[in-house]
């Protein structure tokens, strides 16, 4: 059986954390991830406090085993949902967009575990020293907003930068990916784009269709002109906005107007026109809808089957 | 050198530029600062400064940047 550090902190069997994705990531898909062994986390994205608290009530009565919440510290209500996280009990928050150190205090006092995205060595560092329990450190092969260093380049150097327990993402599909975050020095896994296709993931039919049809060039990353850079599959929508990207004359702000609620016409509607697909690069290893728990199995299974087998390149 | 100049030296090292390039009104959007950075540049004005500094969305130019400097050294 396998079992790594993780499993401890978190209390979980596996050691993977599902991505919290916003509008994707809700109660539902949280409940089932944890009640297969992993951690499942709700993502408060923009949305306000009432709406987190709903959803946190309805995953613990689906799930007796702990799960985490995500919190876009961008976001308008980031300073509502983190009062909301200590008052429901929440025991693990990730956070994504900055910084966390102003909630870090009143987190760790309330036993939280904190674990921050990171892109890069120095927002690593930047996360130990405001208290981080651990970091999640993700590379850009990742869905949604992406750094520029790949997973492979990124885990090694902040494994070697910080003191802290280091969780891998970006680019993660199956064991295979789990095995080798391992050896890279990560104590555990992060996957999204994996869950996208759950029974239990509530996107859109089209959404799913389109990642299981993905092939391995299908992503691309729109918004760098922006500075954030977002991974998504390519559709009609994605390839204009790359298309406008290039055009200087289109005004900045004309670009961000586009992509306001565009992920939510995605996830929701399967609007392809006017709709934002995130998804990793892992999309084109997904030719299956499967359940959370064959999910988490499988991972398990390959990856052990994997690091077993491993002793074969000592000669 | 007052807050300014060493803001501007830490930039304009960063950027690999002339110094004399960074105005008040720059913003990070014009020198093409992403938030990767944006992050490495907070390290380096940390080192500069002798302060802890966090990352903050409302920091978008030389100004932004100065005034929240200004407002932790009163503090120290």
């Amino acid at each position: 059986m396998m079992k790594t550090p993780l499993c401890e902190l978190l209390g979980i069997e596996a050691p993977i954390l599902q991505g919290g994705m916003a509008w994707v990531a809700d109660a539902d898909l949280a409940a089932a991830v944890s009640n297969a062994g992993g951690l499942g986390l709700i993502s408060a994205m923009n949305a306000d406090a009432e709406w987190l608290r709903t959803q946190i009530r309805k995953a613990k009565a689906m799930t007796n085993r702990p799960f985490g919440v995500n919190i876009m510290l961008m976001s308008p209500f980031a300073d509502q949902v983190a009062q909301v996280v200590v008052e429901e009990g929440i025991k693990v928050v990730t956070t994504g967009a900055g910084s966390p150190g102003k909630y870090m205090s009143a987190w760790r006092e309330a036993g939280i575990t904190v674990l921050p995205v990171v892109a890069s060595v120095a927002y690593a560092k930047i996360a130990q020293r405001s208290g981080a329990t651990a970091v999640i450190a993700e590379g850009c092969e990742s869905g949604g907003h992406i750094g520029e260093l790949t997973t492979m380049a990124l885990v090694p150097q902040v494994v070697d930068a910080v003191d802290l327990p280091v969780i891998a993402a970006g680019g993660i599909g199956d064991g295979r990916g789990m095995a080798a975050a391992l050896m890279l020095g990560a104590i555990g896994v992060q996957m999204g784009t994996r869950f996208l296709t759950a029974h239990e993931c509530n996107v859109h039919p089209i959404y799913k269709e389109r990642v299981l049809k993905a092939k391995d060039i299908d992503t691309t990353a729109t918004g760098k002109r922006l500075g954030h850079p977002v991974r998504c599959l390519k559709t009609p929508f994605s390839r204009k906005i790359m298309k406008l990207e290039a055009d200087s004359s289109v005004p900045a702000a004309e670009l961000e107007a586009m992509g306001v609620g565009a992920l939510r016409k995605a996830v929701q509607e399967g609007d392809l026109e006017h709709g934002t697909f995130m998804s990793g690069q892992i999309a084109g290893m997904i030719h299956k809808e499967q359940s959370c728990a064959e999910i988490i199995r499988e991972m398990m299974d390959e990856t052990e089957q994997i690091l077993r087998g491993a002793a074969k390149w000592i000669k | 050198m007052n807050n300014f100049e060493t803001v501007a030296k830490v930039l304009a090292e960063y950027k690999e530029i002339d110094p004399s390039e960074i105005k008040m009104e720059t913003t990070f959007e014009e020198l093409g600062f992403d938030s990767l950075d944006i992050v490495e540049i907070i390290m380096n004005l940390e080192e500069a400064f002798d302060l802890e500094l966090e990352m903050h969305e409302s920091l978008v130019d030389v100004k932004s940047l100065i005034s929240y400097i200004e407002s932790l050294q009163a503090k120290a």
